[in-house]
C-alpha cells in the first residue's frame, strides 16, 4: 500500500503537452498586455485619489488562463467572474471574522474558497489568490468590506473578459468561450 | 463452476483489451495535440482514461438493447454429465452444433463440451488431422473413447454470461476464450440458451456502426 502511495509520486505521463506554436504565443502576449494595460488604465482613470483600485495580483493569474490557456475549462467566463467573486466573498468573510488569527483566516480563505469554486462550478485557479488578498491585504482593502467583491474582484475580472471577447476571437484558429454558463 | 465476467468502471480503463480499441500512445496523442492550435488544459492519462471510457459509453450507446437473452439459441437439447460421448456426439450433429452445455440433474450448468475436446478424445487436434490419419490408414478410429463420460471431457469452469449481458460484456468473455458459443445462465447457473460467436458476430454487423 505504502509503495503504491510513493509510486504515485512518480507521475504516469510520459511527457507534458506540446509547446505551443509561436502565434499562440504572439496572441497570448497580446491578449495578455491589453487586458492588464486594460485594468491598469481604468483603475488610474476611475480610482485614482480613492482607496479604491482594480489591479489586484490575482487578475494576473487570470490573465495566464483566459490569454495563454483559452480552451481551458478553468479560464472560462463562468469561472472567471465566478472564481473571483466568490473566493472574494470568502476572503472578506474570512478577515472580517478570523482576522485576528491570521493564518487561520489566511488558510480558510483559500481552502474555502476552492470547495465554494467546485461546488459552483466556478473553479478559476486565481480564485484563491483573490481570496488571500482579501484577507493579507493593505489596510485599504480591509476598510473596503464587502465593497472588495464588487472593486476590484468582479469589475477587475470584467475588463479582462470583454478584452478576451474581442482579442481571443481575431486569430483565425482562436477562439473564445468554449461555453458560457 | 461458472464465471461471469465482471464490470468495475474505471478501474477497466486501464485494461482496455475487451474491445478492439487501439490503444493510443502518449506520443499519439501529444501528437494530435499539436494539431490542435491553443493550450490544451490535459494531460495524456486523463485523455486517455476519457478517451476508453467515452468510447465504451458510444458503444453501449450504438448496441442499445443488444442482449445474450436476445441473441441466444434457447430450445437447444443439453448434454448431461453422465452421458456416453457417443450418444452426446449424436446430439452435436443432431442439432448442426459445435459445442453444446453440459448440465447437471438439478439444471445447473456445469460445464461444455466442444468438438475440440471430442477430438482431443480421439487423440488429435483438429478435423484434418483425422482425415489425414483415415486417408492414410496410419491409424483406425478407435471406438474406445465412445464410452467415456462427457463429465470427464468437458471444459470447466465454462465461460457464461448472464441473459441481460449486452455488448462489452458479450465481447469480453468471447475474448476470454476462443470457444465458438457460450453458455447463457442465470446467476444461480441455470442454463437458458446458447449464445453462438457467429450470431453475437451477425448481430453486430447489423446493428453495428459500419
Amino acid at each position: 500500500m505504502m509503495q503504491d502511495y510513493f509510486k504515485k509520486m512518480r507521475g504516469t505521463a510520459q511527457s507534458a503537452p506540446p509547446r505551443v506554436s509561436h502565434a499562440e504565443v504572439i496572441w497570448s502576449w497580446i491578449g495578455a498586455f491589453l487586458g492588464i494595460a486594460a485594468v491598469a488604465w481604468l483603475s488610474h482613470l476611475l480610482f485614482t485619489g480613492t482607496d479604491l483600485t482594480l489591479t489586484i495580483g490575482s487578475l494576473g493569474a487570470s490573465a495566464v488562463l483566459v490569454y495563454g490557456a483559452v480552451r481551458s475549462p478553468l479560464a472560462q467566463p463562468r469561472n472567471l467572474i465566478g472564481g473571483h467573486v466568490v473566493s472574494a466573498l470568502v476572503g472578506v468573510t474570512a478577515w472580517q471574522w478570523l482576522g485576528g488569527d491570521p493564518w487561520l483566516a489566511q488558510s480558510v480563505a483559500v481552502a474555502t474558497a476552492i470547495a465554494l469554486m467546485h461546488l459552483t462550478r466556478t473553479l478559476h485557479p486565481p480564485g484563491g489568490a483573490t481570496a488571500l488578498i482579501a484577507v493579507i491585504g493593505s489596510e485599504e482593502v480591509h476598510a473596503l468590506g464587502y465593497l472588495f467583491v464588487l472593486i476590484p474582484a468582479t469589475l477587475g475580472p470584467l475588463v479582462l473578459l470583454l478584452v478576451a471577447l474581442i482579442v481571443n476571437n481575431i486569430p483565425a484558429n482562436r477562439r473564445y468561450p468554449e461555453v458560457w454558463l | 463452476m461458472i464465471q461471469h465476467p465482471t464490470e468495475t468502471g474505471f478501474e477497466r480503463a486501464a485494461h482496455p483489451d475487451e474491445t478492439a480499441e487501439i490503444e493510443l500512445s502518449d506520443a499519439d496523442i501529444l501528437e494530435a495535440m499539436r494539431e490542435i492550435p491553443g493550450y490544451l488544459d490535459i494531460t495524456t492519462g486523463d485523455f486517455r482514461a476519457l478517451y476508453h471510457l467515452a468510447y465504451r459509453h458510444a458503444l453501449d450507446r450504438l448496441f442499445q438493447g443488444l442482449t445474450a437473452r436476445r441473441l441466444m439459441r434457447d430450445g437447444i437439447i443439453a448434454l448431461r454429465p453422465e452421458m456416453r460421448l457417443a450418444d452426446a456426439i449424436a446430439l452435436f450433429t443432431g442439432q448442426g452444433l459445435k459445442a453444446l452445455p453440459v448440465v447437471a440433474p438439478d439444471s445447473r450448468l456445469v460445464g461444455i463440451l466442444t468438438v475440440t475436446d471430442v477430438l482431443r478424445a480421439f487423440g488429435v487436434s483438429d478435423v484434418l488431422e483425422l482425415i489425414e490419419q483415415q486417408l492414410t490408414a496410419s491409424r483406425v478410429l478407435g471406438a474406445a473413447p465412445c464410452d467415456q463420460a462427457v463429465a470427464r471431457l468437458m471444459t470447466t469452469p465454462v465461460v457464461s454470461v448472464p441473459p441481460d449481458a449486452g455488448f462489452r460484456p458479450i465481447l469480453a468473455a468471447f475474448n476470454r476464450h476462443p470457444g465458438r458459443a457460450m453458455p447463457v445462465a442465470t446467476v444461480t447457473g441455470e442454463l437458458l440458451g446458447l449464445l453462438l460467436r457467429k450470431d453475437f458476430m451477425t448481430a453486430c454487423h447489423l446493428e453495428g456502426p459500419g
